[in-house]
Formats: structure tokens, C-alpha cells, sequence
């Protein structure tokens, strides 16, 4: 083992973390910087304090995106999770050749980048669901993405086909990771698969949820391509989540100082959001 | 140790990527050879552009010429910021009016004393003129407003030029509503509203006269009074009854290459950057039943139409002076030289902003009537340019969205604009 002073230990760590403090760091304290000062982009004019936090805070426009990321993140976390380990469970099952076709079309949405999935679902809902309200008149078809609500299921939907195949894959590894002879002494003990599911399974996958809700929730949170391709937004901005109203303000209307110091907030509601989700699922890990 | 092989590529690969990213500044090299970055935004010119640089580059062995195009709207803007903090800045950049033009002041050349400055169609040079330096010269004039399909006017019974006041346009609209089955329409409108940039464009005719029909007033006014708030209204409301869709949400493809291109609809507020679109859906659209009714607004009788430049070009001043002397020149050879010309006029489809064209030479109908409108005095510019950075769009684009679907009343919406102005601009 290499112990913290040796010097390959350095020497092999270097490129890493060269690479983190270029490209996360010196950004973040620049960022910070700015969010001080009413930066345009090109200059810094004055030195503004808090200001910019101040104003953030008084942002209505700002506040309902964080809200309605909120919103959308709950709701989706918990869709994903449930129907990625429902696929998990499912495709575990001894089907054969087959799992692997099903993991396959399952995972498959996950490898095409957010804006096209955008432009997809766009598609389906504006032409495909229109075209079917056209020909049974049924009035659940009509009009998606044109209401606030139409419009947040669609970025449900959309993000929980997207991203569910993704989580199903790290159940599966976990599911499998199940020591055979603990389900073999239930089955021997005369538990039922329901019984074996949520006393055996269900406690052994809790390592599993510390990293599937993190993941979920840290994308859900920051998502902005499918935001971007699917609603833009619209209408009047009441499905904006708040990677774009931050985009927004630095690039369409040029308050850069203002933009990063949102920014800022945002990251740290993310990590307080992410370290008290991952301490609690922590907790719960159990060993076989 | 198979974990620690792979971390160390890991980490090797990152340090190559880094070493990648160096940077090039292969600009004016010694023998004479002069390579221009060129920054353009307009995406849809992207072909016609790279012709133009090649037959440019046939006849100046010594000029060589890196086109860049990226995609319009927001993206752009966000584009060339990101390019100058990286440093790699280009040589020719666009610019979208005051509000670019102060942005990149400090970057900018002085460029009133060039042949294209003299020949610029006049008034066309404010939307990139600074404290009497002209920083930018205009790329084209487009126009916008209420394009029409006349021959849905004249199935209805109405003769386009007959249309003198909003009463006879809000007449002629309730005629087409009135028979809308019998000539197969969906509605009379397809205002995209859902398109922010549209309604920014759209709320132009109605600001325009407030700041008397100047860019440099209307960048300069610190407040905004709404005087035509009622022309406004009633434009508005009618598009709003009128529309084939819920106007909040119609995108741009929806309104003008389905509705449109199709004959569904009879009016769409859009401007001449349309024609190639329906050209390549239907040849003889735009040159038989395309044509554009003006707004009233300012004069109960005189209608008015959208026309300037909506881009200029801008030569980077931080450069040798060989490479702004090359800059210039090329700039001038594109709407001078007569195959350049001919290529800006036919393969381009604009609208020239300069005197040495002459309107004979303009074919495309909807461009020459747009060019009459210019030069009879019958337009206002393109002053949601001169907003503050993001207005048109994020706060006139969005709140009338919001009034369209009954979220907020008319008073509101008038009165959000004008604080939201009020405070962008103190």
C-alpha cells in the first residue's frame, strides 16, 4: 500500500487533481468573485457586496424555478427509482436469452444526449399525441406542452424514460450481488417472493439507493438540455427550471455577476440536498 | 493493482486533454499571407458564405479566410462572448445592434471612413453608431410585420392594397374568420407566440413611435411610457381571438411551415427571412401570393412596416493593421464587387443596405416591396434591438405569453413592461 507521503502517491494523483483544480476550482473561486460584482461579461465596474444574493432572493422568476425544480425532482426521483427497480427486478428473472435484448432496449434511451430526446418528445407530444386526439377525440391527447401542467409531465416523462434504464442497470448489479444462499434460506423457510423481496431484497439494495438518489437527484436538479429542447421554458415561463433561468441572466439578459451569484445558491442547496440524502441512505446500509 | 493501471491512465489521459487545449494565434505570419477569422451568426447563409469566401479567396492569394457559423438567437451572442474570454478572438464579428455595439466598444474599429459607411442607405447606420463612431456596417436590411397570403384574401373577397387603417385590417380579418371552412383554413393567424423572439419583434411596431422611430433614443430612454398601448392591444387581442392555436405555445415550425407553407392560415408576423423556407416548399408561394400589410399605430392612416439591418459587421480593433486593413477589405469587396454583389442579392436573398444595388436588381417580390416601404419613409427600425439586454424577449416574449392563456390581465402586463424597463434602465 502506498501511504499518504510517498511520492508516486503524489506523483499519481497530480494529473487528477491538476485537472480538478483547472477546471472546478479556479472556477469556483472566480465565480465567486463575480457573484460579488455586477460583472457584464467583459468587465468588472463595482464591487456590489451581497447584493447580488439580496437581489436573487427578490427574483420571483427565480424563486419559481428553484420551486418548480423541486417539484420536479421529487417527482421524478421517485418515479425513476420505482420503475428502474421494477425493471431490475424484472429482468433478473430467469427469462432466458432475453434479459439481455430487455436490458438492452431498456437501457437504450439513456445513450441519446438530452436535446434530441427533447426534440423526440417534442415531437411525440405536439404531432403524435395530436394526431391520436385528432382520431379518437379523446381530450387527454390534446394540447400537451401547452399548460403549465402538460408541460411539467412532459419533463417527467421525458427524464424518467431517459434516466431509468440507467438505474436499472446498477440495481441489477447490486440485485445480483444478493449472496444465492440468503434466498435460499427463504425459500427454504417457506417465504413468498413478495416476503423475499421486501424483508431480504429491499435491505440488501440500500447501498445501492445511496447512489441511484444521488445520482437522480443531483441530474434532476441540475437538468437543462431537456428543459431547453422540450419547452423552452414555455409557456410564460412556468416550466423554467432555475440551470436556465441562471442561463437566462447571464447570456440573454448579461447580468453576469447577477447570474453567478444564483448560481452560487443553487450549488449549495445541491450539496446541503445531496450530503443530507446521502447521510441518511448511509445510515441504512446494512452487510450481508 | 488493476485499479491503480487504470487510475493512472485515467489520470494520464486528462493531462493530455489538457495539454490539447494550448492556444493558436496563427494570425498574420510574415510573408504577407493574412489568414481572417470570421465570426457569422447567420446560420441560414452558412453555404452561400463558404461560396462567397472561395471566389473571394480566388482573387486575393494573400488573403485567406476561417469562416466560423454557429447558430442564431441566444446561443450566438453566447458563443462570441465565450470566444473572446478564451482568447481566441475573432477578427470579423456581428453585432446585433446598440446594445452589441457598446458591449464590444472597446474592440471595435472606427470604420465611418470606409467606401461601405458612404454608401450605407441612410438612417441604416445607427443601430451600430456610438458617440459618432461608426463601429459597425449593416449586413442586410430584412423587414417584418403582418405577412399575408394573398390569395386567401382575394378567395374572401378582399383586395390587400384596399387595407388603409386597422378598422379595414380588423375587417378583413373577421371576413376570413367568417368563411374560414369554405376556404379551408384553421384560423386566421398563426402568431408563434411560443417563440419569444417573435413577440419581441411583434411589440417593435408599437414602441417605435414612442421613441420617435430612433434606436439611439430608444437605447437611450430611461423610461417607457406605452404611449401606443392601445394600437398594441388591439393588434394583440385580435392575433390572440384569431389564432389557429393557443398563441402562447405555437412554435415557429408549427406556424410558418405547417400553417403557413400549407395555406392553413392567412397571416403570419414574420419577415423575409421566411422566403427561402417556403421557396424550398412550394416555388411559387412567395413570388405569387406573398406580400406584407403594414401596422397602424403611430397614424390612423399611414401604415408602417419593421425594416432595417438587423446584423452589422464589426472589425476587431486589438489585431495588426494588416490583418484590420484585410478585414475591411473584405468586407468591402462583399457588397462591392459585382459578382459579390450578384451573389448577395441572388444566392443570399437579402435585402441590400446600400446605394450602389438598385432596387431593378431586388427579384424576390416580398423583398422589393420591402425595399419601397425603405425607401418611401414607410418603416420604423428594428428598436426592440435597443431594449435593455434580454426585454424583448424574457419580459415582453413571456408576459404575453402569460396574457394570451388569461394569466394576467391586460393592465398587468402594460405595467410589468414598464417597471421592468424602468428598473433595467435607472
Amino acid at each position: 500500500m502506498l501511504t499518504n507521503r510517498s511520492k508516486s502517491f503524489w506523483l499519481l494523483l497530480a494529473p487528477a487533481l491538476l485537472a480538478l483544480i483547472v477546471v472546478l476550482f479556479i472556477p469556483l473561486m472566480t465565480g465567486s468573485y463575480y457573484s460579488l460584482t455586477d460583472w457584464n461579461g467583459n468587465t468588472v465596474g463595482h464591487f456590489v457586496n451581497f447584493d447580488n444574493y439580496i437581489r436573487a432572493f427578490q427574483d420571483q422568476m427565480f424563486i419559481d424555478s428553484l420551486i418548480f425544480t423541486a417539484k420536479f425532482s421529487i417527482v421524478s426521483v421517485i418515479l425513476i427509482n420505482v420503475i428502474a427497480l421494477m425493471l431490475a427486478t424484472l429482468v433478473t428473472q430467469k427469462l432466458g436469452k432475453w434479459t439481455t435484448l430487455f436490458r438492452t432496449v431498456f437501457f437504450m434511451p439513456n445513450l441519446i444526449g438530452g436535446i434530441i430526446l427533447g426534440f423526440i418528445w417534442q415531437f411525440i407530444f405536439n404531432k403524435a399525441f395530436e394526431s391520436i386526439a385528432d382520431l379518437t377525440n379523446i381530450e387527454f391527447f390534446k394540447g400537451w406542452l401547452d399548460t403549465p401542467e402538460t408541460g411539467f409531465w412532459g419533463l417527467v416523462i421525458l427524464f424518467v424514460w431517459q434516466m431509468s434504464g440507467y438505474m436499472m442497470l446498477i440495481y441489477i448489479s447490486f440485485l445480483n450481488n444478493i449472496p444465492e444462499e440468503i434466498l435460499e434460506a427463504a425459500d427454504m423457510d417457506g417465504a413468498s417472493p413478495l416476503q423475499t423481496f421486501i424483508k431480504i431484497k429491499l435491505p440488501m439494495l440500500m447501498p445501492a439507493f445511496t447512489v441511484t438518489l444521488f445520482l437522480t437527484l443531483s441530474n434532476a436538479f441540475k437538468i437543462y438540455d431537456q428543459n431547453l429542447a422540450l419547452t423552452q421554458g414555455g409557456p410564460y415561463n412556468s416550466t423554467q427550471m432555475t440551470a436556465m433561468n441562471i442561463y437566462n441572466e447571464a447570456f440573454s439578459m448579461r447580468n453576469m455577476g447577477f447570474a453567478q451569484s444564483k448560481a452560487i445558491i443553487f450549488l449549495v442547496i445541491i450539496v446541503i440536498i445531496s450530503i443530507i440524502q446521502i447521510s441518511i441512505t448511509r445510515k441504512k446500509e446494512i452487510s450481508a | 493493482m488493476k485499479r491503480k493501471i487504470m487510475f493512472s491512465t485515467l489520470a494520464l489521459t486528462s493531462l493530455l486533454g489538457l495539454v490539447g487545449c494550448g492556444s493558436s494565434e496563427p494570425d498574420a505570419s510574415g510573408d504577407g499571407n493574412v489568414t481572417l477569422e470570421v465570426f457569422n451568426i447567420k446560420t441560414e447563409t452558412a453555404e452561400q458564405m463558404d461560396d462567397l469566401v472561395a471566389t473571394f479567396e480566388e482573387t486575393h492569394d494573400d488573403i485567406e479566410i476561417n469562416m466560423t457559423t454557429v447558430g442564431g438567437g441566444t446561443d450566438a451572442t453566447a458563443a462570441l462572448q465565450s470566444k473572446f474570454s478564451s482568447g481566441d478572438e475573432p477578427d470579423i464579428f456581428m453585432l446585433g445592434g446598440l446594445a452589441d455595439a457598446q458591449t464590444w466598444e472597446h474592440k471595435l474599429v472606427d470604420l465611418g471612413e470606409t467606401e461601405l459607411a458612404k454608401n450605407a442607405i441612410e438612417g441604416t447606420l445607427e443601430g451600430a453608431t456610438l458617440n459618432d463612431t461608426v463601429l459597425g456596417v449593416p449586413m442586410n436590411i430584412e423587414g417584418y410585420g403582418w405577412l399575408v397570403n394573398t390569395e386567401i384574401f382575394e378567395n374572401a373577397g378582399i383586395e390587400v392594397d384596399s387595407i388603409q387603417s386597422f378598422a379595414d385590417f380588423e375587417n378583413a380579418v373577421k371576413t376570413i374568420d367568417s368563411k374560414k371552412s369554405e376556404l379551408g383554413l384553421d384560423g386566421v393567424f398563426a402568431f408563434s407566440g411560443g417563440e419569444t423572439w417573435v413577440s419581441s419583434q411583434f411589440s417593435s411596431n408599437f414602441l417605435a413611435p414612442e421613441f420617435n422611430n430612433s434606436l439611439n433614443e430608444a437605447y437611450e430612454g430611461k423610461e417607457l411610457e406605452l404611449t401606443y398601448a392601445d394600437q398594441m392591444q388591439q393588434y394583440t387581442d385580435l392575433a390572440i381571438d384569431y389564432n389557429a392555436g393557443p398563441l402562447e405555445s405555437m412554435d415557429y415550425s408549427t406556424s410558418v411551415e405547417e400553417l403557413f407553407a400549407s395555406e392553413k392560415v392567412a397571416i403570419v408576423h414574420q419577415g423575409n427571412w421566411i422566403v427561402p423556407t417556403l421557396n424550398s416548399l412550394d416555388e411559387s408561394f412567395a413570388k405569387d401570393k406573398l406580400s406584407i400589410i403594414p401596422m397602424f399605430v403611430e397614424d390612423e392612416t399611414k401604415g408602417k412596416i419593421v425594416a432595417g439591418p438587423a446584423w452589422y459587421w464589426g472589425v476587431n480593433k486589438d489585431k495588426d493593421q494588416e490583418v484590420i486593413d484585410a478585414s475591411i477589405e473584405f468586407l468591402n469587396w462583399m457588397y462591392t464587387d459585382e459578382e459579390a454583389m450578384a451573389s448577395i442579392i441572388n444566392d443570399f436573398e437579402f435585402i441590400p443596405a446600400y446605394t450602389n444595388f438598385s432596387s431593378e436588381d431586388i427579384t424576390d417580390p416580398l423583398s422589393n416591396e420591402i425595399y419601397t416601404y425603405l425607401s418611401d419613409g414607410n418603416t420604423v427600425p428594428w428598436v426592440h434591438n435597443s431594449y435593455p439586454d434580454g426585454y424583448g424577449q424574457n419580459t415582453f416574449g413571456v408576459n404575453l405569453q402569460a396574457y394570451a392563456a388569461d394569466q394576467i390581465s391586460w393592465d398587468e402586463f402594460t405595467s410589468t413592461l414598464k417597471t421592468t424597463w424602468n428598473n433595467e434602465r435607472k
